[in-house]
């Protein structure tokens, strides 16, 4: 699927999540902002409490309403979904509240006490002086902190894609990760001009309530209405076709992912299944997702399903790990594992061949003589994972300097000679070309990343269909197929990408 | 109680039986403190009632108990022998013009329609709204031309008689006006009395004007009401308000008093 082809859907949904927490916001801040007046403590612990949550990032925001919500669900007991719209909408209207309630009351604050005095002394029931006085001498300041409102909500909705809410942060994460700056670009400029078209509307209609003149208002809420009416008419003239229900194939935020799910969504079309791929979800959110059903298809790697999925720590065998979760993720989860596509993507610790060839190293028990003279360089997380206190435990390693870089330097930490050993992982495309060896784990301290398909439950004849996958990928071509989408130059589309996996592995 | 033997004392005042205005009792408690303790007072039809006091005596809250803005904790107010608590307050209000302190236009309205705001919502359709409004701009010697500006274009004594203009418009029977020239100059200030009392007269009206202007109170008011910390210490015709022995009324007379006769001095 093409950034163009996505853009529709993405920009309504995108649209739809904006106005439907602008509107939730709305409705629980109108009354906190209305029974503010004459009562400063609510004032002061409602907007302490906004303040509070404009801290917080809204990645963060997103991230924490789905344990949140999973904990509603396990304490009610009631089908609480906790991904896709309902923490986005949740998440999103929160963080609108803010600019909402400085707006509203801010703007009731600066009505003179004479002026409310005046209205009810002339006999102006309790609505009359709420619509024609409160409101509309507050209406331009109130519409200021909606317009504010709107535009954040708009930008971070965006962000909605990371728990699995289609938004044109589809667009922006893919191609992030893609490189595709065209996608990027498409995505963030399609967001900015939503933000900018709504901020104009809304404009008109504050200057039209300010001014007291209905021709501004009537046309603010035209445009208002004219965007509304162009964004879903173009979604549903781009919609496909196909009544059947799709296939829904959910991928992280990395090429492999991409290409794997192109690979198989080109595969599941061509017997006419219809198959929509939802793109960049956040690595613990992929899993849920399917166990949800709320994705068909994930792709995820057996040692992270052996932590996060059935809340292991220990080191098994490769083979014996693989049984374990076929075994439980069925009986636990409902979750089957479809097949194991004969390649892994594990953390392992990579050097360049001359330096190993110089200094003698072709395990990580070589590597303990001389890493006390060396500089190792891990990505973000790798010194909080489980898998450094194992290899600190199997092999006992003290380097020189350790520092954290994000993933797609590490690489260049190790060709600048910034870094001499570095975390790498083993389907990376930059070691399809690189002139780098990866250590072997000679004691068996790494957890196997065997990469898998996993299929919701009830879903036999799927996971059944997709079974032909077994073992079918090798680890080189893998890489040289992650190459073709990650390297600097000659990029190409996952689509392409998948299309060259497809013909070297026969997965026609 | 000497308010209500007001009544026979204001003898240039035609008083036909019953009071038009009467408070019996009122007793007034904001945030645990009295702010009103028993007052009792009876207007006769058609009176000018200066009300005066230190700030902070109880006269705005009087007005606003008037104008159900307020409830008492005890007492009654009798509007034409009603009781006003037995009634609409919506509807009280309407019956009653009340110009605020501070004025209180709408800043968001037309002049037009800040004095047409009381027709407006008695239902009385624009064209009539709009007549009535310019009438009463021409008796305020308003110009026409500000009935569609904004009350922030206006000067402060335009402000003041739009305020009053939207206090009259509903050609209310009891008009309460609270220190409505307050903040003007002495020279339009005194042109607005005056013009205010001619209208007082010319239309029947009973009013009720709290005022910190002694020498006004005692040159145009039928009857003036002194209060002092939620009481009223005097009532009466302003010549008998002058001959009150009361210290506090005294001490309120004694700057007017002592300005006019160092005025006096001054001319030749």
């Amino acid at each position: 699927m093409t950034a163009a082809q996505g853009l529709p859907g993405a920009l309504a949904a995108h649209l739809a999540i904006s106005a439907a927490a602008l509107l939730l916001a709305v409705l629980v801040a109108a009354p906190l902002v209305l029974l503010m007046p004459g009562r400063p403590w609510l004032q002061r612990s409602v907007m302490g409490i906004a303040s509070v949550v404009q801290t917080v990032p809204a990645l963060a925001l997103l991230a924490l309403f789905f344990p949140l919500l999973v904990l509603v669900r396990n304490l009610t007991g009631l089908p609480v979904p906790s991904l896709g719209l309902l923490p986005s909408l949740l998440a999103l209207a929160l963080y609108a509240l803010l600019p909402l309630l400085r707006g509203g009351a801010g703007g009731l604050a600066a009505i003179p006490e004479s002026v409310r005095d005046a209205a009810r002394a002339i006999g102006m029931t309790r609505w009359q002086r709420l619509f024609h006085v409160e409101l509309s001498l507050a209406a331009p300041v109130v519409f200021g902190g909606l317009r504010t409102a709107a535009v954040w909500t708009i930008g971070a909705a965006t962000l909605a894609t990371m728990v699995g809410q289609e938004s044109l942060g589809d667009l922006i994460f893919a191609g992030l990760q893609l490189q595709d700056w065209r996608q990027v670009l498409l995505g963030c400029a399609a967001a900015a001009g939503l933000a900018m078209i709504v901020d104009a509307g809304l404009g008109l209609v504050e200057s039209g309530i300010a001014r007291r003149r209905r021709g501004p208002a009537l046309i603010g809420l035209m445009v208002l209405a004219l965007l509304a009416a162009a964004v879903s008419g173009w979604w549903w003239h781009s919609r496909p076709a196909s009544q059947a229900a799709p296939v829904v194939i959910g991928t992280k935020t990395f090429s492999e992912q991409y290409i794997l799910a192109e690979l198989i969504a080109a595969d599941l079309r061509r017997s006419g299944q219809p198959v929509a791929v939802r793109s960049g979800l956040g690595s613990g959110i992929a899993f849920q997702s399917v166990k949800a059903g709320g994705i068909d298809i994930g792709i995820d790697y057996s040692g992270t399903l052996w932590t996060q999925a059935l809340g292991r720590s220990d080191v098994v065998p490769r083979g014996e790990m693989l049984a374990i979760l076929r075994r439980e993720l069925q009986a636990r989860h409902g979750v089957t594992v479809a097949a194991s596509l004969g390649f892994e993507n594990a953390y392992a610790l990579a050097m360049k061949r001359d330096a190993a060839q110089r200094l003698g190293v072709k395990t990580i028990s070589d590597l303990v003589r001389v890493a006390p003279q060396l500089r190792l360089a891990t990505d973000l997380e790798f010194q909080s994972r489980a898998e450094w206190a194992g290899l600190q435990r199997a092999y006992g390693l003290r380097f020189a300097a350790i520092r954290a870089y994000t993933p797609v330097l590490m690489m260049a930490a190790l060709g600048d000679n910034s870094a001499d050993v570095i975390t790498a992982y083993s389907s990376d495309g930059a070691l399809s070309t690189t002139d780098v060896v990866l250590l072997v784990d000679d004691r068996g301290a790494l957890p196997a990343y065997d990469a898998l398909l996993v299929v919701a439950p009830g879903r036999d004849a799927l996971a059944k269909r997709l079974a032909r996958y077994e073992g079918r990928i090798p680890v080189a071509v893998m890489r040289a197929a992650n190459w073709q989408a990650d390297r600097p130059s000659d990029k190409r589309s996952p689509a392409d990408a998948a299309r060259w996996l497809a013909t070297q592995t026969g997965l026609k | 109680m000497q308010a209500g033997n007001c009544v026979g004392l204001c003898h240039n005042i035609p008083v036909n039986g019953a009071p038009f205005l009467e408070c019996r009792g009122l007793r007034l408690i904001l945030g645990g403190q009295p702010v009103l303790g028993g007052i009792d007072l009876a207007v006769p039809a058609g009176a000018l009632v200066a009300l005066v006091g230190a700030s902070g005596a109880g006269k705005t809250s009087l007005l606003r108990l008037i104008n159900r803005l307020l409830a008492p904790d005890a007492g009654q107010i009798l509007i034409q022998g009603q009781d006003i608590m037995a009634q609409d307050a919506v509807a009280v209000r309407r019956g009653i013009g009340h110009a605020v302190q501070g004025g209180g236009l709408f800043p968001h309205w037309t002049v037009a329609d800040n004095i047409g705001a009381v027709p407006w919502l008695l239902g009385w359709d624009r064209q009539r709204r709009q007549a009535r409004a310019l009438e009463l701009m021409a008796m305020l010697e308003l110009p026409a031309h500000l009935a569609s500006r904004f009350p922030g274009e206006l000067s402060g004594g335009q402000a003041s008689r739009v305020g009053l203009a939207r206090a009259l418009a509903a050609s209310p029977r009891l008009l309460l006006l609270d220190e409505p020239f307050g903040a003007l100059d002495p020279e339009t200030r005194d042109a607005l009395a005056d013009r205010l009392h001619a209208l007082h007269r010319a239309q029947g009206l009973t009013t009720l004007i709290v005022t910190h202007d002694l020498a006004d109170a005692l040159l145009r008011a039928d009857l003036m009401l002194v209060l002092d910390q939620g009481r009223i210490i005097a009532s009466g015709p302003p010549t008998a308000i002058a001959a009150n022995p009361h210290p506090a009324v005294q001490a309120l007379l004694a700057a007017p008093l002592a300005q006019a006769r160092a005025l006096a001095g001054l001319t030749p």
